[in-house]
């Protein structure tokens, strides 16, 4: 028994010796070393962009050994809050920040933050792989998802015959699906596809672009949207019409010239008092970020690299912050 | 070590462990108490600025939730509470001992297999099968009560001989071929019935008759999966209430006539009453607050409808999806935290209440010379 208690103040002596030695060591490991660039960046924000910004935190890694990214995908309304806070110099965020949100910010430093552009993305309406249907006018979209119609449609769509005629295959109600109602994905949708108005009730709703995706491609009779970088080979992405009643496909091209109503950009919001250089680790992201290598990793990510003007642009905007 | 040596007896030292012992108990249980307390106070507190907004809004978000969250609880226990309650009887009353010390563990193992995994199954594999095999799903629900029925009046009828071989103590083996056969009789009629009937599709058949939608996962997958997932700790309360009705009583009964059918009814029933009213409670409090299942088979629909074969968004499911995402502050984030408000309120009074009516029953038992 009583070299048993022995035992346990061994053990709990190795471990106050061992939390010391930590607490010795720490500071070493923190310092900086003169010279190079180094330390640790922290970024909260976007989940939908989380993959991207884990691939762009490998390539810094890649160039600067010493610097590594620390990376909290809490959504995009964790960013602001985080900048705020001062928990984060670094907000990545799918959408523009609100007024009140910007507002917030400058109260509390004085200075609004800076904001950059730093890739683009689309929502996309998609159909089962085997579906025939090709595009749809606004007004159909909104149709179709909303109760509101404040795009102007006449009736709302809830049957496939309505869409593409009696003749045709898939019959019966249309089974949609979506994002949850605080994903930025739904409020974009809302936004932008709806005309401001509101959602069906009857929408099967996903914790994720990729469920939606998988949901969609498992029915003949269901319709969906998610974010660009969630298209699979069992879906099929439909071509919107402009009241002129040009077609315009969900691709590239049309994404990152904004013709494509449905596309974003995605942003990097920094916390950056004017006048004075961001640090130099800040400064090495985003030089990266809006390198030509920076925006392949954006195009490999599943989104849209920036055109070559705005990605000018862009650059002038981080330069003239960093001087 | 030498701080032992002041204890002059190991009866000092056995005596100071006790004390230990109780201490550490007591601040435990304090603590506890203390959390959950805080746990109401800050619910509580997040909420209040609710009371500033107009209050329908709030309401308006919250009664599809909460009306999805009962349809849920609603379906499961359609299903757990005949299944769970009809295995109880049995077991506690009719099997034979040896096969009961070994069904009823098995059973609590159930309970075992994690929400989420049951959710997985039945929202990714079961509910694409349901929805091709409607009208066998729905017939294999119908029929196996039926022919349960059934098999118990042939069995009624057969002769002296053979029921003293398929005795009524091991029913539960000898039933389970049969069970097997009857669920392959009903799944190999129901193609050609659907074809003759509902036009080769029960889904759009329904939509088109009677207007009712169907979604891939909907109130009848939830229903079977969180019946399975509150079937064990509703079967295990129950048998143990029946288990526990004092041997004497059924006994007397007995002696003075009565069959077996009276002496469940009019004595095991009413006396265990509490008890398996309790395991209802407990049954009801997991059924409400049950997340990952719900979450991976209800589709999430913010509904307020009675067909069974739509969508539905339970409280605990919309917490779990939009509380990371909703910006603390907004009303979208109180709303939920309102919801959780709601959701504590309930498992506690309803646990609290299970709780009360066992005490009672368990000083009942005492009371009739039970354990």
């Amino acid at each position: 028994m009583k070299s048993g208690y022995l035992a346990l103040a061994k053990v709990y002596a190795c471990l106050g010796l061992f939390a010391i030695a930590l607490l010795c060591n720490a500071p070493s490991l923190a310092q900086p070393q003169a010279g190079a660039v180094s330390g640790t960046l922290g970024a909260t924000g976007s989940d939908s962009m989380a993959g991207l910004m884990l691939r762009w935190s490998e390539a810094l890694t890649a160039h600067y050994p010493e610097v590594t990214l620390q990376f909290l995908a809490g959504g995009s309304a964790s960013a602001p809050t985080a900048l705020m806070a001062g928990t984060t110099r670094l907000g990545p965020m799918s959408r523009r920040m609100t007024p009140n949100e910007r507002d917030g910010f400058t109260a509390r430093y004085g200075y609004p933050p800076l904001e950059l552009r730093v890739a683009r993305d689309a929502l996309l309406i998609v159909v089962h792989r085997h579906n025939p249907l090709q595009a749809l006018t606004r007004q159909q979209a909104d149709a179709i998802f909303s109760t509101t119609l404040s795009c102007g449609a006449p009736a709302p769509i809830r049957r496939w015959e309505e869409l593409m005629g009696p003749s045709q295959w898939p019959h019966g109600r249309i089974a949609l699906h979506g994002r949850n109602l605080a994903s930025g994905t739904y409020g974009l949708f809302e936004e932008r596809a709806l005309c401001h108005g509101r959602f069906r009730p009857d929408i099967s709703e996903y914790p994720g672009s990729s469920a939606v995706v998988a949901a969609v491609g498992e029915s003949f009779a269901a319709m969906g949207y998610a974010g660009f970088n969630h298209l699979t080979p069992a879906v099929h992405a439909l071509s919107l019409m402009t009241d002129s009643g040009d077609v315009v496909p969900a691709e590239e091209r049309t994404i990152q010239s904004g013709d494509y109503p449905l596309s974003r950009y995605l942003y990097l919001y920094v916390n950056a008092p004017p006048g004075h250089p961001l640090p130099a680790a800040e400064a090495a992201l985003i030089r990266l970020m809006l390198s030509s290598e920076g925006q392949e990793i954006v195009r490999a990510a599943g989104f849209v690299p920036l055109a070559s003007d705005e990605l000018e642009r862009q650059r002038r905007l981080a330069s003239l912050e960093a001087s | 070590m030498s701080a032992f040596r002041r204890f002059a007896s190991p009866l000092d030292l056995r005596r100071f462990k006790d004390r230990l012992a109780t201490g550490l108990i007591t601040a435990g249980g304090i603590t506890v108490l203390v959390a959950i307390l805080a746990i109401g106070i800050f619910l509580v507190g997040e909420t209040l600025p609710l009371l500033r907004l107009p209050e329908t809004l709030a309401l308006a978000k919250l009664s599809p939730l909460l009306f999805g969250t009962f349809k849920a609880a609603l379906a499961a226990l359609l299903f757990a509470v005949p299944v769970a309650l009809g295995a109880a009887i049995y077991s506690a009353l009719f099997m034979s001992p040896r096969l009961r010390s070994r069904i009823k563990p098995t059973m609590e193992m159930m309970e075992a297999v994690p929400g989420v995994v049951i959710g997985f199954i039945a929202g990714l594999v079961l509910a694409p099968w349901v929805e091709r095999h409607l009208l066998s799903t729905l017939m294999v629900i119908v029929w196996l009560p039926v022919s349960a029925a059934l098999i118990g009046v042939l069995w009624y009828r057969l002769g002296h001989r053979l029921r003293r071989r398929l005795s009524l103590a091991s029913a539960g083996l000898w039933l389970v071929p049969w069970l097997g056969l009857m669920m392959a009789l009903a799944l190999w009629l129901a193609p050609s019935l659907e074809q003759l009937w509902f036009g080769n599709d029960l889904p759009l058949w329904l939509e088109r008759h009677w207007g009712l939608d169907y979604t891939t996962r909907n109130t009848l997958i939830v229903g079977i999966a969180m019946g399975f997932a509150v079937i064990p700790s509703l079967y295990s309360l129950a048998d143990d209430a029946l288990a526990d009705v004092p041997a004497a009583l059924l006994e007397g009964a007995q002696a003075l006539g009565a069959s077996r059918w009276q002496s469940l009814w009019r004595v095991a029933l009413p006396c265990a009453g509490p008890g398996l009213f309790a395991a209802l409670m407990i049954g009801i409090g997991r059924a409400v607050g049950e997340t990952m299942i719900v979450l991976m088979t209800s589709a999430n629909m913010a509904l307020v409808s009675a067909n069974p074969f739509e969508g539905l968004r339970s409280v605990a499911a919309a917490i779990a999806i939009e509380l990371p995402e909703a910006a603390p502050g907004s009303l979208t984030y109180h709303v939920l935290i309102l919801a959780a408000l709601v959701l504590f309120l309930f498992t506690f009074i309803v646990n609290t209440l299970a709780e009360l009516v066992r005490q009672r029953l368990r000083r009942r038992y005492r009371l009739l010379g039970g354990k």
